[in-house]
C-alpha cells in the first residue's frame, strides 16, 4: 500500500437523519482514511448537523438486523481519531445549542472551514 | 501449535498477544516476527473484503497501524504490538483476502516484522494460559458473541 502518512482529508457531510441512508458512508470513508493514518476531519453542515444532537443518531439503523447505528458510526471515528467539527451557523438552523451536540465535536465558523479546505490535500464532498 | 477455545474463539497458546487490540505476534528463529489478527477479530469483523498492508520499509512504533482491514460493517487499522521495520508483506492476502478469517493465525498472518525492542515490549504482551485467561475475562466484560468461522477455515482442533 502506497504510505499516505502526513496527508490530510477534510469529509463534508450535508446529510442527516431525514435521509439516513445517506449518513452512513462518509464516515465510514473517514475512519478508513484515519485508519490510513490520514489526518481526517468530518465536517457537519446544513442538514448534517442534526444528526450530532444528543439521543439523535441511536434512532438510525440502516440493518434492522445489524446493531451498528449511527451513533456507533460516529462513535467509532472518535476511536479512530477523526475530528467531528460542525458548523457553528448551521446549528441555529435546527435550533440547536452547544450543549445539545454529542461529546467529541468541535464548532468552527466558516472561515475555518475555508482554512481547512485550502490545507487540506483533498476535500470530499456529501 | 496448541490451541484452546474460549466461546467458540480460538486462541493459538504459543503466541504472544495483546488482548487489548487482538493482535498476536509470533517469535521466528531469525529473530523476526510474525503479526497478525485475533480469531476474535476476524470474528466481530465479519468476512473481510479488503486489507493493505503498509509497505515493507516502513518503520512503526508499538500500537501504530500495520494495515488497514475492511469488511462489509466494520473498517480500522491492525495495531502493531511490537516496534519495528516491516521486512515483509504476506502475499498470499492479495491473491485469497479472507485468508484473515479462514486461517488467522497461519496463512492470515498480515506482516513480519524485524523488532526493534522484542525483549522489553514482549514482556508486556501474554502468552499461554494466561492469554486464555485473559480472553475469557474480554468476552464476559465485553460480551462478544461466540466466534463466527466461515466456509473453508481451517481446522482447530
Amino acid at each position: 500500500m502506497e504510505d499516505f502518512e502526513g496527508k490530510k482529508i477534510l469529509v463534508i457531510q450535508t446529510h442527516g437523519v431525514d435521509t439516513p441512508k445517506r449518513t452512513y458512508s462518509p464516515l465510514y470513508y473517514a475512519v478508513a482514511s484515519a485508519a490510513m493514518e490520514i489526518e481526517t476531519t468530518v465536517w457537519f453542515t446544513m442538514n448534517g448537523t442534526n444528526q450530532l444532537r444528543k439521543g439523535v443518531a441511536e434512532m438510525i439503523k440502516l440493518d434492522p438486523s445489524s446493531n451498528v447505528t449511527l451513533a456507533s458510526m460516529l462513535q467509532m471515528c472518535l476511536d479512530n481519531e477523526v475530528k467531528l467539527a460542525v458548523c457553528q451557523q448551521s446549528l441555529a438552523l435546527w435550533n440547536m445549542t452547544p450543549d445539545d451536540l454529542i461529546d467529541g465535536v468541535e464548532i468552527f465558523g466558516a472561515t475555518t472551514i475555508i482554512d481547512l479546505a485550502l490545507n487540506y490535500d483533498h476535500v470530499m464532498y456529501f | 501449535m496448541g490451541y484452546s477455545k474460549v466461546n467458540e474463539c480460538v486462541i493459538a497458546t504459543d503466541l504472544y498477544y495483546s488482548v487489548a487490540d487482538n493482535t498476536w505476534a509470533r517469535v521466528n528463529e531469525d529473530g523476526t516476527v510474525y503479526i497478525g489478527m485475533t480469531d476474535i477479530a476476524q470474528s466481530l469483523a465479519g468476512p473481510i473484503l479488503h486489507a493493505k498492508a503498509k509497505p515493507v520499509g516502513k518503520v512503526r512504533k508499538k500500537g501504530r497501524p500495520i494495515a488497514t482491514v475492511e469488511s462489509g460493517k466494520w473498517v480500522g487499522p491492525i495495531k502493531t504490538p511490537l516496534s519495528g521495520e516491516i521486512v515483509e508483506t504476506n502475499k498470499a492476502l492479495e491473491e485469497d483476502v479472507q485468508l484473515l478469517n479462514k486461517s488467522p493465525y497461519n496463512k492470515g498472518w498480515v506482516v513480519k516484522l524485524q523488532p526493534s525492542d522484542l525483549e522489553n515490549e514482549l514482556k508486556e504482551m501474554v502468552t499461554g494460559d494466561e492469554a486464555v485467561e485473559q480472553y475469557k475475562e474480554k468476552i464476559d466484560r465485553d460480551g462478544i458473541q461466540a466466534c463466527a468461522h466461515i466456509e473453508g477455515t481451517e481446522d482447530y482442533e
